[in-house]
């Protein structure tokens, strides 16, 4: 009994609640920062995206672009490995983008263009702060049952993407950018899965280096602001939704000395997580913005997210059979 | 005329006062003042040494304080399973005469309608809550019947004047979820009404408290003593916790069942409850050493005895509350106390035997009801957890394996006696025989109440217990003398107590089908079997198990639980602590001076 109810358990904890990573300014998504894993478990996600809206979705900053009309199919391949930082659960993370992005705009200067390829690589640390000790064996696992728990997350995307400076529409963003954030969580009933209901927060700020290529000008961006929310429940032991909102404010782009607005824009949505294995989960979920007018932020986004955790020593006791 | 009237009568007043005093005029609570409340308390599935003036590392401040102040008695027996005792209990008379000859659930057919064998507490005996309430006491339970549930069983049918009770041997701590489909529904009374409800944020072992003080509460101040029974559930699996109790042992056992008992064994040598170099039962043969286990498999079975030690530590807790308001009234210092439990620790994985294989109807009602298996959902609602053989043994350190047998695991029980009455010296241990039957023997005592030969107009079987007034009241060592003994029989297992020896029949492969012999006095654990060389002794008490049978009718059952038993677990062999060594010895480390990274090439 003893060795394959554990293996059946370790297998849920591994994966179950480690959604796909994502960096981008649509908001990572719900369950994303739980920490309920052993130290070096190992993490493959392969994400797809579809984001249409009068904004770049490549671009961190959101600048929007009134009558533009973007298309975007992106895939985020990514690979995740969890650690021990000073005592607490560290989770290290490579996201590479790669896609296609079809861009129209309206007016005298209508254009439609189009990119592929790969975008800039993304670098991100997740540390946890408080309610998740670095698990290194079971037993640690096994009595993990947070209340409260509080992560530094640190983004940092390389500018070596594809990207043409005659375009509107580049999957790379020819510059540095950079995020900070805090994600939290509160446990608002029994940690049992099956019957967890989470309220997770993440307010984060996104910090921006100049393009000074960009059309044959200098791309500034102030700082934006980004608080994202989830309400996530248990339906079942392998099903899952969340309620979805996440906030904008701030970024105001300048194009060669002239600036555009600020955002102050709010996208709801939804998320549902089915745990296909014990190694493998499937998310799915769609945000879009509020629209209150033209001007205002106008982006939907649809992902869905394979995740496949492993664990050298779980993968030892399924060659041994469960014991 | 009227004057000399008047003269007559004031001189007639003394006598005429005199004679009202004689006749009753003063009220009737006059002689009941001077009588003890009592309060008997019983746990549920408790191991011997659980608790910590027994040697346990359990937090059980409460019960140590009534030890401390009382006496801690180590030679005190009830059967192996709740209703067989509390039928002993509550008639003063063998089992198989009380009607629990054999348990409701388990009545072979070659015992069916054979008086004394109904399988509740049968009308051959009348229970001695009701000849207390005859005698002017209140009396009062709450907690776990087990002795029937017919309009007639109930326990306002059998004396008591207030209660709150689940009928059945178990259940749900939170709600009235059952354990079976036969038994879906706990069913609950309340002043001999079947309860459609339950009170609100029902917890069974607060909610027997809290009946338990509004009842002696109801009735304060009217100058009658009480009779309080608080029969709680705890700590019988499920093992069902409040949420803030669920951690509080966390990583306490992590060192394994073997260590544990060791450690308990030392402290009861300490105490005095157990004589220096007495050795413990060996570790069941089906179960691994606990250091062979992988620090996640021990953090699993660890976990389901930290959830076991915070059910005792709860049921002390809210005993403590009990007593907390019997010294806030003023009771306490008039309040005999007794606790003991009904029998020995669960060593069976009771979850798994009520819910049987797949496709059964016992299956599908614990797939919806008690199917939270996930070590997250132990001890919250829909979960069902016991803590199994290997951590029964340690409740029931030393002695030799647990409820449902007759070794002495199974059916000797941490008794203690505090209070009222009591004036053996405080804190002390005896070693006296005792058995449960002597409690309703006792309790009648203290209260000045005659045990009937008839009662409503029915013939009732004798006492068979003896009273320990005069014991505690500190003029007699033990209530039996040497020539005294004891008898058990359940589901065929058989055994003989007189003295210090003890003649035992146990099933395969627990025991050997055949009578044991052993000698508690040097050999508690039963580990060397002394039939052989004292065949003497075997026929004595052989002699006694005959006059056993006669008087009480006992009929071995031509069915039992045990029957498959000995193809369901392993082969039995011998336990010898550290084999084999390879399991055991430690990684050989070449030394460092001779080691040698190699030359290469």
């Amino acid at each position: 009994m003893t060795t394959r109810f554990l293996w059946i358990v370790w297998g849920l904890v591994l994966v179950a609640t480690v959604p796909a990573r994502s960096a981008f300014a649509q908001g990572d998504g719900p369950r994303t920062h739980w920490k309920e894993m052993l130290t070096d478990t190992n993490i493959f996600s392969l994400t797809y995206m579809h984001a249409s809206g009068n904004v770049d979705p490549l671009d961190p900053a959101l600048r929007i672009q009134p009558g533009a009309d973007f298309e975007l199919d992106l895939a985020l391949v990514g690979y995740s490995r969890s650690f021990a930082l000073f005592g607490q659960t560290a989770i290290a993370t490579l996201l590479l983008p790669v896609g296609e992005l079809q861009g129209e705009t309206t007016g005298p200067l209508a254009t439609s263009d189009s990119a592929r390829g790969f975008g800039d690589p993304v670098l991100q640390l997740d540390l946890n702060l408080i309610g998740a000790p670095a698990m290194r064996n079971m037993p640690d696992l096994l009595r993990y049952e947070p209340d409260f728990t509080l992560d530094l997350v640190v983004t940092l995307g390389i500018p070596i993407g594809e990207y043409d400076n005659d375009s509107l529409t580049n999957i790379g963003q020819n510059r540095w950018y950079g995020r900070v954030g805090l994600p939290l969580m509160i446990n608002l009933g029994d940690w049992v899965p099956g019957h967890r209901t989470t309220l997770e927060f993440m307010p984060a700020v996104w910090f921006f280096a100049d393009n000074d290529d960009f059309l044959g000008q200098t791309l500034e961006n102030d700082p934006l602001f980004q608080l994202e929310g989830h309400l996530t429940r248990d339906f079942t032991r392998d099903f899952w939704g969340s309620l979805d909102a996440v906030y904008y404010a701030g970024g105001e782009s300048t194009i060669g000395g002239l600036s555009g607005g600020e955002l102050g824009d709010l996208a709801v949505g939804f998320t549902a997580g089915f745990q296909i294995n014990d190694n493998l989960m499937l998310t799915a979920g769609y945000t879009a913005t509020v629209d209150d007018g033209m001007d205002d932020l106008d982006l939907g986004v649809f992902r869905i997210n394979l995740i496949f955790g492993w664990h050298e020593l779980l993968e030892g006791i399924d060659r041994l059979g469960g014991g | 005329m009227v004057l000399r009237s008047v003269g007559n009568t004031v001189r007639l007043l003394p006598t005429l006062l005199s004679l009202g005093t004689v006749v009753g005029w003063a009220p009737n609570t006059t002689a009941a003042d001077e009588r003890p409340n009592i309060v008997l308390i019983v746990a549920d599935d408790m191991g011997f040494a659980d608790m910590g003036m027994f040697g346990g590392e359990i937090r059980t401040p409460n019960l140590d304080a009534l030890a401390r102040q009382g006496v801690r008695f180590t030679n005190f027996y009830t059967t192996t399973t709740c209703s067989p005792t509390r039928a002993m209990m509550f008639s003063g008379t063998d089992t198989h005469i009380a009607g629990l000859g054999n348990m409701e659930e388990m009545v072979a057919p070659n015992q069916r309608g054979v008086p004394g064998y109904e399988g509740v507490l049968n009308d051959r005996v009348v229970a001695f809550p009701q000849l207390l309430r005859d005698a002017g006491y209140h009396t009062y339970m709450t907690g776990k019947w087990h002795l029937g549930k017919e309009p007639d069983k109930i326990p306002a049918a059998r004396g008591f004047e207030r209660d709150f009770t689940i009928l059945q041997g178990a259940g749900s701590y939170f709600d009235d979820t059952g354990l079976n489909m036969r038994s879906p529904k706990s069913i609950f009374t309340r002043d001999g009404k079947y309860l459609t409800k339950l009170p609100k944020n029902f917890y069974a072992t607060r909610t027997y408290t809290d009946e338990m003080i509004e009842f002696i509460e109801s009735n304060r101040g009217d100058g009658k003593p009480f009779f309080a029974y608080v029969a709680h559930q705890a700590p019988h699996d499920p093992f069902h916790l409040p949420k803030d109790w669920l951690r509080r042992y966390e990583r306490e056992y992590d060192q394994g069942w073997d260590v544990t008992r060791r450690q308990r064994l030392g402290r009861m040598i300490e105490l005095g409850i157990i004589p220096e170099g007495t050795r413990p039962s060996e570790r069941m043969w089906f179960l691994p050493a606990a250091a062979n286990l992988a620090p996640g498999a021990r953090a699993i079975m660890a976990r389901k005895m930290e959830l076991y030690a915070s059910m005792v530590e709860n049921m002390d807790h809210h005993i403590g509350r009990l007593i907390e308001y019997l010294k806030s009234t003023g009771e306490y210092e008039n309040t005999l106390f007794i606790f003991f439990s009904d029998n020995g620790p669960e060593g069976t994985d009771l979850g798994a035997m009520l819910r049987g294989r797949a496709g059964s109807e016992n299956f599908l009602f614990h797939a919806i009801k008690w199917s939270q298996t996930h070590p997250d959902a132990w001890g919250r609602a829909g979960s069902y957890v016991g803590y199994g053989a290997a951590w029964a043994q340690v409740s029931a350190t030393p002695f030799r394996l647990y409820k449902g047998w007759l070794a002495e695991g199974g059916i000797r029980s941490p008794l203690v006696v505090s209070g009222a009455g009591v004036r053996q010296p405080a804190g002390s241990i005896n070693h006296g025989l005792m058995h449960v039957m002597d409690v309703a023997a006792t309790i009648l005592d203290i209260a000045g109440v005659d045990h009937p030969s008839n009662y409503n107009g029915r013939e009732v079987a004798p006492l068979q217990g003896k009273s320990w007034k005069t014991m505690l009241a500190g003029d007699a060592e033990s209530p039996r003398g040497s020539e005294d003994w004891l008898g058990w029989e359940l589901w065929g297992n058989r055994a003989i107590r007189k003295a210090d020896w003890k003649l035992l029949w146990m099933h395969k492969p627990m025991g050997i089908a055949d009578w044991e012999l052993f000698n508690l006095r040097e050999d508690p654990a039963e580990t060397q079997d002394l039939a052989s060389q004292h065949p003497e002794k075997v026929r004595e008490l052989l002699a006694l198990w005959d006059e056993y049978v006669t008087t009480n009718n006992v009929i071995i059952p031509d069915r039992h639980m045990f029957e498959s038993l000995e193809d369901a677990l392993p082969v039995r062999v011998p336990v010898s602590e550290g084999w084999p060594p390879m399991n055991f010895k430690r990684p050989f480390v070449p030394p460092k001076e001779l080691l040698d990274e190699g030359s290469g090439g």
